[in-house]
């Protein structure tokens, strides 16, 4: 079974890669980047366990596999999600067992291109602590077993909080508690290595002795051992990290059970909502299409998950404003701290203004058939968005007021917010037109993405972004030159500027991207409809 | 004074001209030719069938002349508008209930009614009144208040289908809309479209409910694989084919009648 489950994976990313034009660009371009990352951390490995001590050496190793373990069973939920083509739904009409398809799918998750990655870092794990050959391939194996397993437990796991409605609202807490517990770690082991070194780092804490209750660490401790000449430790080492294995795939295959046998609860539209439609209110082609776009933030879950984003940001502000004053968030003695808001926002709402209809995923042929013209359609999405943004910018930047404590150039936050998203829907109408990115369909995982569109939008995102960033740099250095630097420029001057650049830019940009919308109507369909 | 569907549509068609054509219509996936040279020219007022087995291009006819798919060659277009010229004033005149379920599904029955109606342009008043009429009429009544994800197939079909007419258009676009819905809905949704074809609107149904065609239609054309083999009156083709009903009829005309029995399910056990 597990063959057969293996070889659909294979099949159905071969189909991909020859009938899908966004997939035969992606799949190269997601192996090469993953290679590079990988290939840029297996050096790093190497170079930092050059000359250790063996004790250094131990725990570099089980502070390495616990990190990359956490990367990878996070990194598909927070960044870009691993290939799931194979629907556990599907696949429980079959006469299989829940083993059965836990096993399939952790063992066809490694046919992706994300898989060279843990080879290449296992690799110079195997040539670092070559003196425990016999043990490398049993425990690497095993540490495989606890990246997909791990991995898919964790996505599981939160595919299943937001299948509830309690769930959804709980969804912000925990990105919450996710931004600024990275936060904290990030600085944590930053102030610790800056401090003392890498092999000082790892040595004052010693994770190797927490391996029998961490199993990644387990795995690793395994070769170490046998590394030290210990085949009976080596052995024990493994056993834990098997039985920690098994615990984690037995939690995976219950959760599972729950998922494949409940539905997910929908969203309750408000009782006003329900009672009026969309009679009460603004009228007409565009602002209806807004209201539309705006009910599905609050009513989507993964739009709701993209719009909480912001929370991110404020876990960040108050993380760094806990944690002191140097480093990247040093915010409390800068007056124009509050100017920022704009800038972070922006990254909030990058997944839904660069793939506007993306997101409409099939009702795109709905929504194609209604008489609305290209400019009125990108209108309508760009006046929700804008709307989103703005909502988010002015409450970020009134915290950020309040933490800081300067207000004198809070009112800035309008214009430079009139910038900002004007030059973000300028650049978004354009990739959404010409790059649209087909979304998983709703149900079973909302995490259902394949990794090389997961690639491909962070490198469109990416190029979007500098891109962004760099129609940017008239209203910000127009800002910077009000603010500070002597303040030659005054704030009058700086607030019409960064309005008018704003609207220019997204002006001509609204122009050209409806001709082409006009012009590429089907094409856009076609890329964002889930099969 | 507010109309009713069997009113005249809110827009006209010429009534010398096709309200719904095709001129030598091809479109071509890769290598396969789904749609082969179809010239189509549906009257005003015609309740046309368009029929073929699974494949035969009628989906993909239909996705063609609405705006949906373009065309590898060939014009196709709406009384006096080329669709891929004139794609807004097109989309202004039809109402499409797609045989897939490609509605908004974090909508509700009443706010999808009031959004295609906004998008076409109808006013708050009416498109209130045109609502809670045809929820009611609909009998989805207590369900507009659901949201879509939650409504069973035969209720999408029917709020599809409200969505589709709530503008009054003067051509009609259906594709299977009988497919899975019950007997009660089925016969509710039937009387519906007679009354809009009563009302002079042209309905071109694409549908493997014979029986329904048989009844409903007043011309019918058959496509095989992606050509136009025949077009007729249901009378027409029963002669044509030598038949006493439309469906004995239809499977003679795409050559249906071929193998209908599997070796292996003879025998009492595997």
């Amino acid at each position: 079974m597990v063959r057969n489950l293996v070889g659909l994976k294979a099949r159905l990313t071969w189909n991909g890669i020859r009938d899908d034009t966004q997939r035969r660009f992606g799949f190269p371009i997601a192996t090469l980047l993953l290679g590079g990352a990988g290939w840029y951390l297996a050096n790093g490995y190497l170079e930092a366990a050059e000359g250790m001590s063996p004790v250094a050496l131990a725990n570099l190793a089980g502070w390495g596999a616990l990190l990359f373990f956490a990367a990878w069973v996070t990194l598909p939920v927070i960044i870009f999600p691993l290939d799931e083509n194979l629907d556990p739904q599907q696949l429980a009409v079959l006469p299989i067992t829940h083993r059965e398809i836990v096993t399939g799918l952790a063992v066809a998750s490694f046919v992706a291109p994300a898989t060279v990655v843990p080879v290449l870092v296992m690799g110079a794990n195997a040539s670092v602590l070559s003196e425990g050959w016999w043990m490398v391939i049993p425990a690497s194996l095993v540490y495989l077993g606890l990246l997909a397993v791990g991995s898919q437990l964790f996505s599981a796991a939160i595919s299943a909080i937001l299948r509830t409605r309690r769930g959804r609202d709980i969804a912000t807490f925990l990105i919450l508690g996710l931004a600024a517990g990275s936060f904290f770690a990030y600085r944590s082991i930053d102030g610790a290595v800056t401090e003392i070194g890498v092999a000082a780092a790892v040595t004052s804490h010693p994770i190797i002795d927490w391996a029998l209750v961490i199993p990644p660490v387990a795995a690793q401790r395994a070769i170490v051992e046998a590394a030290t000449g210990d085949p009976l430790g080596a052995l024990v080492f493994l056993a834990a990290a098997g039985l920690g294995l098994a615990l984690l795939a037995g939690l995976w295959r219950r959760l599972l059970g729950w998922m494949l046998t409940t539905p997910q609860e929908g969203s309750r539209p408000a009782a006003r909502a329900r009672r009026s439609g969309f009679t009460s209110g603004l009228w007409g082609v565009v602002p209806t299409l807004s209201r539309k776009e705006l009910r599905f933030y609050v009513r989507d879950p993964r739009q709701r998950l993209v719009w909480t984003g912001t929370v991110i940001f404020v876990g960040l502000a108050v993380a760094g404003t806990v944690m002191g004053t140097t480093g990247f968030f040093d915010i409390r003695d800068n007056d124009w701290a509050p100017l920022m808001a704009p800038v972070l926002v922006l990254f909030v709402g990058l997944p839904i203004a660069l793939n506007l209809f993306g997101w409409e995923r099939n009702a795109a042929s709905y929504l194609f058939v209604l008489p609305a013209t290209p400019r009125q359609l990108l209108l309508g999405k760009n006046l929700a968005v804008a709307t989103a943004l703005a909502i988010e910018t002015v409450l970020l930047a009134l915290l950020l007021s309040l933490f800081t404590g300067f207000w004198q150039w809070t009112w800035l936050v309008g214009p430079l917010a009139v910038s900002a998203i004007g030059c973000q829907l300028a650049v978004g109408n354009f990739v959404s037109v010409l790059t649209p990115l087909r979304l998983p369909r709703e149900g079973t995982d909302v995490f259902a993405q394949s990794t090389e569109q997961g690639c491909l939008a962070i490198v469109s995102q990416t190029l979007s972004f500098f891109t962004i960033g760099l129609l940017l740099v008239v209203p910000s250095s127009i800002m910077a030159l009000t603010v500070s630097f002597g303040r030659p420029i005054p704030a009058w001057f700086a607030a019409t500027a960064a309005v008018a650049w704003g609207l220019l830019v997204y002006g001509v940009s609204l122009w050209l991207s409806s001709k082409l919308l006009r012009r590429r109507l089907p094409e856009v369909m076609a890329w964002v409809q889930v099969v | 004074m507010t109309q009713s569907l069997t009113d005249e549509p809110a827009i006209d068609l010429v009534p010398s001209r096709p309200a719904v054509w095709s001129r030598g219509l091809v479109r071509k996936f890769g290598k396969t030719t789904a749609v082969d040279q179809v010239d189509l020219s549906i009257m005003p007022g015609e309740f046309y069938g368009l029929l073929g087995q699974n494949g035969a291009g009628k989906t993909t006819t239909i996705k063609c002349i609405v705006g949906l798919l373009r065309p590898s060659d060939g014009t196709v277009g709406i009384g006096e508008f080329d669709t891929w010229a004139h794609p807004t004033e097109v989309k202004s005149r039809i109402g499409v209930l797609p045989e897939e379920f490609n509605l908004y599904e974090r909508l509700t029955g009443a706010e999808l009614l009031d959004f295609t109606a906004a998008m076409h342009g109808l006013d708050k008043a009416e498109a209130a009144k045109r609502r809670n009429e045809l929820l009611e009429m609909l009998d989805l009544g207590n369900a507009g208040s659901k949201l879509i994800g939650d409504y069973s197939r035969g209720m999408r079909k029917k709020v599809a289908l409200g969505a589709a007419i709530i503008h009054r258009p003067p051509v009609l676009f259906l594709d299977e809309p009988f497919e899975g819905v019950d007997a009660v809905s089925a016969r509710l949704i039937r009387n519906l479209l007679q009354q809009a074809a009563a009302g002079g609107t042209t309905i071109v149904f694409s549908s493997h409910e014979m029986h329904l065609v048989e009844k409903l239609c007043t011309r019918i054309g058959i496509m095989v694989e992606g050509r136009l083999t025949i077009e007729e009156t249901p009378e027409g083709l029963c002669k044509l084919t030598d038949r006493d009903n439309v469906e004995d009829a239809f499977i003679a005309a795409v050559g249906g009648e071929g193998v209908d029995h599997l070796s292996w399910y003879e025998t009492s056990s595997g």
